[in-house]
């Protein structure tokens, strides 16, 4: 058949499909906080996972326990604040916010209870086994021991407690959000039963959360004994309450919903109504109880009553309260066998040390990949534009820098060789808020023009700007990146990051600089789309023009590669695209409200989730467009707050050899048979059957690929530099 | 370096803008920085006929942020414009003056011709496109805030322009006013442009096939240049594809259009009175094809810029499209098109041979020239007044490229070749001239005045002169057969005056054939 023909055939057979799907059907999406928690889950398979090495499985559950603090602060509160005030909207899977809740409190606790039982069963075990006791009740003690943590306890850990009695005069007090706690039951001495009082004392914060004991109180032969701290506490807590006698005593955690704040994913009229709502009601409840499991009914009882807990928000614990503590556990010293291998990220072909970043970007855009590639580069790009006498302007938007940040050293000491310099810096990127405005105000003492970014977005994008004087006019450098400028998550984070002096790019760096500045938008676009304002719409109109190749008979492909899915708008696009025969595979490490295998909906879409010891972060975009495919990078998920709240931005990568680059990445991560875990037609995860497959680690070969890659220029430099020239001699 | 930083400031009605260029021989005009700032100017002065000092603060705050930007490119020159806004305001002095006191930058106030010429000038400077697209008849609509200008062209060269008050904020003012729903706002502003082109088609645009629009405004050409909207060329649009962007946009709300298109309501709405205006004088003109090439005054101005410091080539030549412009005008006013050529060759020979007394420009050449086409238009209207009517007739017609100082001189020169010239003391309180403006108005008077003794007649007696300027004595030698007795007749108080302005005789010698 001729092309015309079969493109003849497949309109008028993509006429007949085509004919417009209702995709507004709640039963075509998952709701994304329990996408979520299978996200958690996924993690929590990695410190199951037997083939990790046991440190690193201690890693993973410590990372689930933070995980789950941070989805119940931000999420759960803002889900408890819309049913506060009344807010019945149904979200993308029709479910109400009380329906949410729901179903949440039953997902947590079951995942609560798979923590536990990998702590309990599965890792606890193997660390005896390696030689690390972690004790798990005082009273297991000996005597000696008793007394070397009495003695640590009337040192360390007596001057700094507040224990705190409730009665008739004295409150309940207000526990802190996240902080663990003793509470216990007691009795006047001589008193009857019915005079048992409540009192709460807090575990410091201050002091370490666990403490090694000595080997020779010990008999075994293991490496180490450490005790948790409320362990302590719980041992010596009578003598916090000396004219009382301690019925008994449990740790208990409470997390309020203390922050104010709104989470940004809720739609805008939400939010405004919700703050109404906040003003009106005391702030700060309780929305998660932990206690110990077996905790004295009344000692719960009164817990329950004075934090105005609601049962199914009590979470009955077996094991130590707060797994968080496991992170510290990681970095001991002595078990580095029972850890990954430490990767270094490697140099940059292109970039050596000591180069003239701007003439190597002159000659070719250069594509970063991190942390398989280090980030020098980057931090070396605003240094060198720091020292460089034809540089006139740094531009840069900062959302999270690591402490004592080289980037923002380089930023001031630009100002001070009186180059214009101009920071975009986002105040309200979450929980680092503080950190931000410190070093917003070094940038501004240093004589930077410090931009607090535009009223009601968050500017999330990654972009810096050095604009040059050179001998033929002005030339813009630009970066830009799927990840923060932070040059200590970039040792962790997989992110991708595009050096370039494009002229046409250039120009839209310029334009964005200017908007946020506060000027007007740019009379047009040349290569970036931005959110809030066009972004979404780019990306549709890239989805649905693969679904008219599909229409047409031509090929047609969509691999996207992301953090989280859950704009409904995009999905249904993806979903009308699916059935029009476009094959689309998705690589979203976290939230996905999309649903695969639904026929005549999304039969054609594949959904992979990785989680490696690099936390997934790129985000790239590759559209087959016909037989041109195009190559995107960005700063946003698809999400409605990525495309519809927030400054983002879209860049294509144009230029072949790096377009190849950005697709090896896309075709590996496809290929993982190792980390990757697929999304099944019943919503669960299931690992990649390795059948008859290859075992591919895709973070694993970019390790492999980058560390060769520097050994391949290290080998061809050395040769180079011990090639001898000997003459030839004439007889 | 080869190249100069220059700086284009556009204080306009609803934004102030500045545009970075690099401009050098061999690259030509690069932009490398545009920023704008939405600023309404023109509401101010439309409603009021004031700008308010809170509001020329905020111009000042904007403008020296604009000064920190240029230092930051580290800029050579700038040349800042007002427009309509600050030039048809009450206080434009004193505004002025609040901006270079407050600012250190001297803005320029700017007619509207010499604005439209600018928009002209960076319509050109799109250079192919702009030449593919005059081949064929085409107007360009102009849409500011405050006006609209129509300039027709006829086989690539400017033949017309006229300047409508229908400007998008005015209309929107008119709109809001009038609190109109969906279905009026529609008629009123096909209504409105209705009325302001019934007689620019009658004048200029009857039995000339028009095919393109080249259309300039901020909202729908901005609109055009994007791809995804799926116009069959990105800066172009078919008669078709405009009617479907009229009816999706009737058909929503604004809310909806400024979501479908990712813009705020408030451009939206400018948006949807651009594209209604535009949509019917589509239809008024049966047009096939709208270009818009996304230009601004800014690039106008820098353009000007280039063109006058020699750092450009020209690919266009405007002076061609000013003459045409008072070509058109002197045939709508039944001028003698042989005697008017006479006239222009003969007085600019003279113009020419006299440089070393008159110490003139070639901009006043061209000023001459055009006086010379114009001079007797004032017929038309009366056969005995006619300086009078022919001053009127000129400052009444927009000549396109022409300041208003320029016109204004153009018409006194008209004015005083059929009229006793009056010294600057008589009309020092009625003029809008300075004292040099005037005494070029003088200088070419005389020369226009000699010439117009020589062709005094409507037969064409001779076909060109000879001239020399030797020892304060200029020889105009005219080779002809005719007889000359009522041109010598009647030259003498016009050779009195010429001797007067320049300490110049006036000869002439008649050279039989």
């Amino acid at each position: 058949m001729t092309k015309k023909g079969k493109t003849e055939k497949a309109e008028k057979k993509g006429s007949v499909k085509s004919k417009i799907k209702d995709f507004t059907d709640p039963s075509l999406y998952t709701n994304r906080e329990l996408s979520w928690l299978l996200f958690d889950n996924r993690i929590l398979g990695e410190a199951r996972d037997k083939n990790n090495p046991l440190f690193e499985r201690l890693k993973f559950l410590s990372i689930t326990a933070s995980n789950l603090d941070e989805f119940f602060m931000v999420r759960v509160a803002s889900l408890k604040d819309m049913v506060h005030a009344g807010v019945n909207k149904r979200d993308i899977a029709g479910l109400t916010p009380e329906e949410q809740l729901v179903k949440i409190y039953e997902a947590t606790h079951d995942l609560v209870d798979m923590q536990y039982s990998t702590y309990n069963r599965s890792l606890v075990p193997q660390l005896e086994h390696s030689g690390l006791h972690i004790i798990g009740h005082h009273e297991t003690l000996s005597k000696e021991q008793h007394e070397y943590l009495d003695r640590y306890f009337d040192e360390n850990i007596y001057p700094v407690l507040t224990p705190m009695a409730v009665d008739s005069s004295r409150p309940f007090p207000l526990i802190r959000n996240k902080s663990l706690n003793i509470a216990a039951l007691l009795k006047k001495k001589g008193g009857g039963k019915e005079d048992m009082e409540f009192a709460t004392v807090q575990v410091p914060s201050v002091l370490p959360r666990f403490i090694e004991l000595p080997g020779d109180l010990f008999a075994d032969e293991m490496k180490n004994h450490l005790i948790l701290l409320e362990e302590i506490i719980e041992q010596n807590i009578d003598k916090l309450f000396l004219n009382y006698d301690v019925l008994c005593a449990h740790p208990y955690r409470v997390m309020r919903n203390a922050d104010l704040t709104i989470d940004e994913d809720e739609a805008e009229d939400l939010l405004e109504e919700i703050e109404k709502q906040l003003k009106q009601r005391q702030r700060g409840d309780a929305i998660r109880l932990e206690v110990e499991e077996g905790i004295h009914k009344k000692l719960l009882k009164i817990l329950k009553q004075e934090l105005d807990i609601r049962q199914e928000e009590i979470y009955s614990i077996n094991g130590p309260l707060d797994l968080t503590f496991l992170m510290k556990m990681y970095g001991m010293k002595g078990y580095e066998d029972m850890k990954a291998k430490p990767y270094t990220p490697q140099s940059v072909p292109e970039l050596q040390p000591d180069c003239d970043i701007f003439e190597q970007i002159r000659k070719k855009d250069i594509l970063l990949h991190h942390p398989y590639q280090s980030f020098e580069p980057v931090v070396s790009f605003i240094q060198q534009a720091a020292r460089d006498p034809k540089v006139l302007a740094i531009k840069q938007t900062l959302y999270r820098v690591s402490g004592n940040s080289p980037i923002i050293r380089a930023l001031a000491q630009a100002a001070d060789n009186g180059k214009q310099v101009s920071v975009l810096v986002e105040l309200k990127a979450r929980f680092d808020e503080e950190n931000n405005i410190v070093w917003a105000k070094m940038l501004e003492q240093a004589g930077c023009h410090v931009i607090y970014g535009l009223v009601g977005l968050k500017t999330h994008s990654k972009i810096t700007l050095v604009v040059r004087r050179e001998e033929d006019g002005i030339r813009r450098y630009v970066h830009l990146g799927t990840g923060n400028y932070n040059d200590a998550t970039a040792k962790l984070y997989t992110d991708m990051g595009l050096l370039t002096c494009s002229e046409t790019i250039g120009e839209d760096a310029t334009a964005v600089f200017n908007m946020l500045s506060g000027y007007s938008e740019p009379k047009n676009w040349n290569k970036l789309s931005l959110a809030p304002l066009w972004l979404k719409d780019r990306f549709l109109y890239l989805i649905r023009r693969e679904t008219g190749h599909a229409r047409r008979g031509l090929p047609a492909r969509i691999v996207a590669k992301m953090n989280s899915l859950c704009d409904r708008d995009i999905i249904a696009a993806l979903y009308e695209a699916s059935s029009a025969g476009v094959q689309i595979d998705l690589i979203v490490r976290g939230i996905c409200c999309l649903k695969v295998g639904i026929k005549g909906v999304s039969e054609n879409i594949t959904v992979r989730s990785i989680v490696g010891n690099f936390l997934e972060h790129a985000r790239i975009f590759y559209f087959a467009n016909d037989t041109h495919p195009e190559v995107y990078m960005a700063s946003a998920d698809w999400m409605p707050r990525n495309l519809e709240r927030r400054v983002e931005i879209l860049f294509p990568v144009e230029q072949e050899d790096l377009k190849e680059k950005a697709i090896h990445v896309l075709k590996v991560q496809l290929a993982d048979t190792m980390k990757a875990q697929v999304l099944s037609p019943f919503d669960t995860y299931e690992k990649v059957d390795r059948r008859g497959k290859q075992m591919i680690s895709a973070q694993e070969t970019f390790c492999n690929e980058a560390m060769e890659l520097s050994r391949q220029i290290a080998l061809s430099q050395s040769t180079a530099q011990t090639r001898v020239f000997i003459p030839e001699t004439h007889k | 370096m080869a190249y100069k930083t220059f700086a284009a400031i556009d204080v306009g009605s609803y934004e102030l803008a500045m545009k970075i260029f690099e401009i050098s021989p061999k690259k030509g005009l690069r932009e490398i920085d545009h920023i704008r700032h939405r600023i309404e100017l023109g509401t101010d002065t439309y409603n009021t006929g004031k700008i308010n000092k809170e509001r020329v603060e905020e111009v000042c705050q904007i403008l020296r942020s604009f000064k920190e930007i240029m230092k930051s490119y580290r800029v050579e020159e700038y040349k800042a414009y007002g427009t309509s806004a600050i030039r048809e305001t009450e206080n434009t002095t004193i505004v002025l003056d609040m901006i270079r006191s407050g600012t250190g930058l001297n803005v320029d106030v700017i007619s509207n011709s010499e604005q439209r010429f600018l928009d002209y000038k960076a319509i050109a400077s799109r250079g192919e496109t702009f030449e593919e697209v005059i081949q064929k008849g085409t107007v360009i609509v102009d849409v500011g805030g405050g006006s609209t200008q129509i300039s027709l062209f006829d086989r690539e060269v400017l033949i017309g322009t006229q300047n409508l008050r229908l400007g998008l904020l005015r209309l929107r003012e008119r709109l809001l006013n009038f609190q109109a729903g969906a279905t009026e706002r529609m008629s009123l502003i096909r209504e409105q442009v209705d009325n302001q082109f019934e007689v620019m088609k009658r004048l200029y645009m009857d039995g000339r096939k028009i095919e393109n629009i080249i259309f300039v405004d901020d909202y729908l050409s901005l609109i055009m240049q994007r791809p995804e909207l799926g116009f069959s060329r990105v800066g172009f649009m078919t008669r078709k594809e405009c009617d479907n962007l009229v009816g999706r946009m009737r058909s929503e709300s604004i809310m909806d259009t400024a979501r479908f298109l990712g813009i705020s309501e408030e451009r939206a709405f400018l948006l949807y009175i651009s594209l209604e205006m535009m949509n019917r004088i589509m239809e008024l003109l049966e047009i096939r094809m709208i270009w818009a090439p996304a230009v601004c005054l800014c690039d106008g101005i820098a353009y000007e810029y280039a063109e006058k410091n020699r750092l450009i080539k020209l690919d266009h030549d405007f002076e061609q499209d000013i003459l045409a412009c008072a070509r058109n005008i002197a045939e709508r006013f039944k001028g003698n098109e042989a005697r008017t050529v006479l006239m222009e060759n003969t007085a600019l020979k003279i113009f020419d041979s006299t440089k070393k007394v008159h110490g003139l420009k070639p901009r006043h050449r061209l000023l001459l020239q055009l006086a010379a086409r114009l001079n007797d238009c004032g017929k038309y209207i009366s056969m005995s007044n006619v300086g009078e009517c022919g001053y009127s007739i000129i400052m009444s017609n927009e000549i396109i490229g022409l300041s208003h100082t320029e016109r204004e001189i153009v018409a006194n020169i008209v004015k005083y070749n059929r009229a006793d010239f009056e010294y600057y003391s008589a009309v020092r309180t009625q003029t809008a001239l300075d004292r040099d403006s005037y005494l070029i108005v003088a200088k070419l008077s005389a020369i226009l005045k000699i010439t117009d003794g020589l062709v005094r007649s409507y037969r064409e007696k001779f076909s060109e002169v000879k001239t020399t300027l030797k020892d304060r004595e200029l020889s105009i030698v005219i080779n002809t057969s005719e007889d000359l007795t009522l041109e010598l007749g009647l030259l003498g108080p016009k050779a009195d005056f010429f001797e007067e302005v320049f300490n110049v005789r006036v000869n002439v010698l008649q050279k039989r054939i």
